[in-house]
């Protein structure tokens, strides 16, 4: 039977959930000085109203607060179910307020893109949109990817914190605490943002021979959306707008960065090798085989006139979709166009992801592997005679025994992914969107992917835009969160 | 209606060479690629985002021909769906004296473009694109000002206010 929560349940959740509000309400400071630097006063406004109602959430939750400040599992998971809904619920507002937006259902509906880092957009004239509001569409997919929850754990203190780390889908544990932990993460996305942003304004400036500040501002946003897997771009065009495969090769170099858990980052910084760590092992493979079906597919039809075409262009939408960016140097209607092998190699490398413990979405890596290796122990047990023993181990920094325990989470997680992949589009399927259309749009949505075969637009049904909406988060969260909300909600209401 | 009487002058702007070419939309481009493959073809629209000037003596920019191109958003135009564009490349010159791109504060030069559509060309790593030949300036671009709400001014003021507060009340608890 489930227990009622007390009054201090709540107060700690409330003061947990504000101090990362109050964060948010420092995160849109940002835009609001670049806003009025660029002149664009309007959504300088706008900027004020959100920051406005950020710390007055934030204010309020931490003057309520509790007796003792220990977070267990349950508030941990539900605190981060929450900041994940209302970041974007409030960070839509200014978006709303641009004049971009049909509804407060699409702002919402892009602002959740944002935070969850897939990239998704009713978003209409995104190319006459302010500056500031595009910057923050960015910002909150930094806020996702690198964000919130690290920042707080950088700043605050107090027992059971780490499981605020943990409810965002995290587990690489680079050092002892924690505390420390967000601190490397942060270190890492400073210096990949220095490092970043620095070669794609160059790029920007001496090859496409844009304006320095309009360098800077490309530079800027799309590092933000390249490093944290997003997906949002400042023209409607994405990537396809900038004709330059040196500005292609650095995103490239930055979508790979951003696939890479922080563990990995760690060891490379160390110089230790990751070669022989399951995960790395099976990225490779799944990264090569899907991009093998993805050339056969685009070749058998021959799509593109020479080899150098083909390989550029199957290279950048595969590694966009396998690493959860969802960029794009082709029109949705084009991609839309892509049968057979070519759309089953995208979309497995959509539905697979990226590394664990980073920002990319989908199954990710070590849990394919880690299924792949179950079910070649299993085929074992079977030929070998009776009685034989098997070795269940396997390395990730370091060996590691392949448990029963760890069996059962990989397959309760990869299955419930697919769930919410077919979920998506048997309602896409139910709104009249074609069976390999509806398909696409749900796992780039679950999956935190981003590209689009034209079905996301202003124009579909509020129930796609909700089920999408679900989709990102549930996703982004790997499902434990968001059940422990459902669950705390349900005791809240029926609980003794 | 504004929106048609700029595309009549358009057409009645297109000269003798263009005459040769097919009038398109960049919807019709974007959505059989293959069938324009070589092609030559006259498209009109607004010039947006920036103009990339390339050592090469190439400008690199977007042609949108979508419906915010002839009546911009916020210049009396309603929302009417995402936006709709192309690649353009075109000589330098073509571009002297032309007016800024198209942005949030500024409503590009519209201009009626015709070239040679090239459908993942095989030497630009499979790019798809408007090779420009000739470029007219239908309508000037122009500068545009979005004015501050006094309501959205007020509502941020009261909430800040009410923010201090309450982050005051919990400094004192």
């Amino acid at each position: 039977m489930l227990l009622r929560p007390s009054t201090n349940d709540l107060r700690l959740i409330a003061y947990n959930v504000a101090r990362m509000l109050l964060i948010s309400a420092v995160a849109g400071v940002v835009p609001l000085l670049w806003a009025v630097a660029a002149g664009e006063l309007a959504p300088a406004s706008d900027f004020l109203v959100m920051i406005g109602l950020f710390a007055l959430l934030g204010g309020l939750g931490v003057a309520w607060k509790p007796a003792t400040d220990r977070l267990d599992w349950s508030h941990g998971m539900v605190v981060v179910a929450l900041i994940w809904l209302i970041v974007p619920i409030v960070g839509s507002v200014p978006l709303l307020l641009s004049g971009n937006f049909a509804s407060w259902l699409d702002a919402f509906f892009d602002a959740m893109s944002g935070i969850t880092t897939t990239g998704l957009t009713l978003a209409q004239d995104i190319d006459h949109m302010a500056s500031s509001i595009i910057l923050w569409r960015h910002i909150l997919h930094f806020l996702g990817g690198q964000g919130i929850i690290i920042a707080a754990l950088s700043l605050f203190s107090g027992a059971g914190t780490a499981t605020l780390y943990f409810g965002e889908g995290r587990d690489d544990r680079i050092y002892p605490s924690v505390r420390s932990t967000s601190r490397f993460i942060w270190l890492v996305s400073i210096v990949n943002g220095i490092a970043g942003i620095l070669a794609l304004t160059l790029v920007a400036y001496l090859d496409l021979g844009f304006s320095f500040v309009r360098s800077f501002f490309h530079a800027a946003t799309i590092f933000m959306a390249a490093f944290d897997t997003g997906g949002f771009a400042p023209q409607s065009t994405s990537i396809g707008y900038y004709h330059s495969a040196p500005f292609e090769v650095v995103i490239a170099v930055l979508m790979i960065a951003g696939v890479m858990s922080f563990g990995v980052h760690f060891a490379l910084w160390r110089r230790r090798s990751v070669m022989g760590n399951l995960e790395t092992k099976t990225i490779l493979a799944t990264f090569a085989g899907t991009l093998l079906l993805t050339l056969i597919g685009l070749a058998s039809v021959e799509a593109y006139g020479s080899a150098a075409g083909l390989g550029r262009q199957a290279f950048f939408q595969v590694l966009s979709a396998h690493s959860g960016t969802g960029f794009s140097t082709i029109p949705s209607a084009e991609l839309a166009t892509w049968g057979g092998l070519a759309f089953g190699g995208m979309t497995i490398a959509m539905a697979l992801g990226g590394m664990a413990s980073s920002t990319s979405g989908g199954v990710k890596s070590l849990r394919v592997g880690l299924t792949v290796k179950s079910i070649i122990s299993q085929v074992k047990q079977v030929l070998l005679p009776e009685g034989a023993v098997i070795s269940d181990r396997f390395h990730q920094n370091g060996p590691r025994h392949l448990t029963d325990e760890l069996k059962q989470g990989v397959m309760a997680i990869s299955l419930l992914y697919v769930a919410l992949y077919l979920l998506g589009g048997g309602i896409g399927v139910a709104a009249h969107v074609p069976l390999q259309d509806a398909l696409f749009e749900s796992i780039s949505a679950a999956a935190n992917v981003g590209l689009s075969v034209g079905v996301t637009t202003p124009a579909m049904p509020s129930v796609l835009k909700i089920t999408y909406a679900f989709q990102m988060w549930a996703g982004r969260l790997e499902f434990i969160s968001v059940f422990a909300l459902f669950g705390f909600l349900w005791s809240l209401a029926r609980g003794k | 209606m504004r929106a048609a009487a700029l595309l009549f002058i358009a057409v009645l702007l297109v000269g003798p060479p263009a005459m040769a070419a097919e009038s398109v939309s960049a919807t019709m481009l974007l959505e059989t690629p293959q069938s324009f493959d070589g092609h030559e073809v006259t498209v009109v629209g607004e010039l947006i985002g920036d103009y990339g000037y390339r050592d090469d003596g190439t400008v690199w920019t977007q042609l949108n021909d979508d419906p915010y191109a002839f009546s911009p958003l916020r210049d009396g135009g309603r929302l009417l769906g995402g936006n709709v564009g192309i690649g353009i490349h075109a000589a330098a010159d073509l571009f002297d004296g032309i007016d800024p791109p198209g942005r949030y504060n500024r409503v590009g030069p519209l201009v009626i473009v015709t070239g040679t559509w090239r459908y993942h060309d095989p030497d630009r790593g499979g790019e798809t694109y408007l090779e420009v030949a000739s470029l007219q300036t239908v309508r000037a671009g122009y500068p545009l000002s979005e004015p501050v709400s006094p309501t959205t001014l007020v509502a941020a003021a009261v909430l800040v206010l009410a923010a201090a507060g309450a982050l005051l009340l919990a400094r004192r608890r």
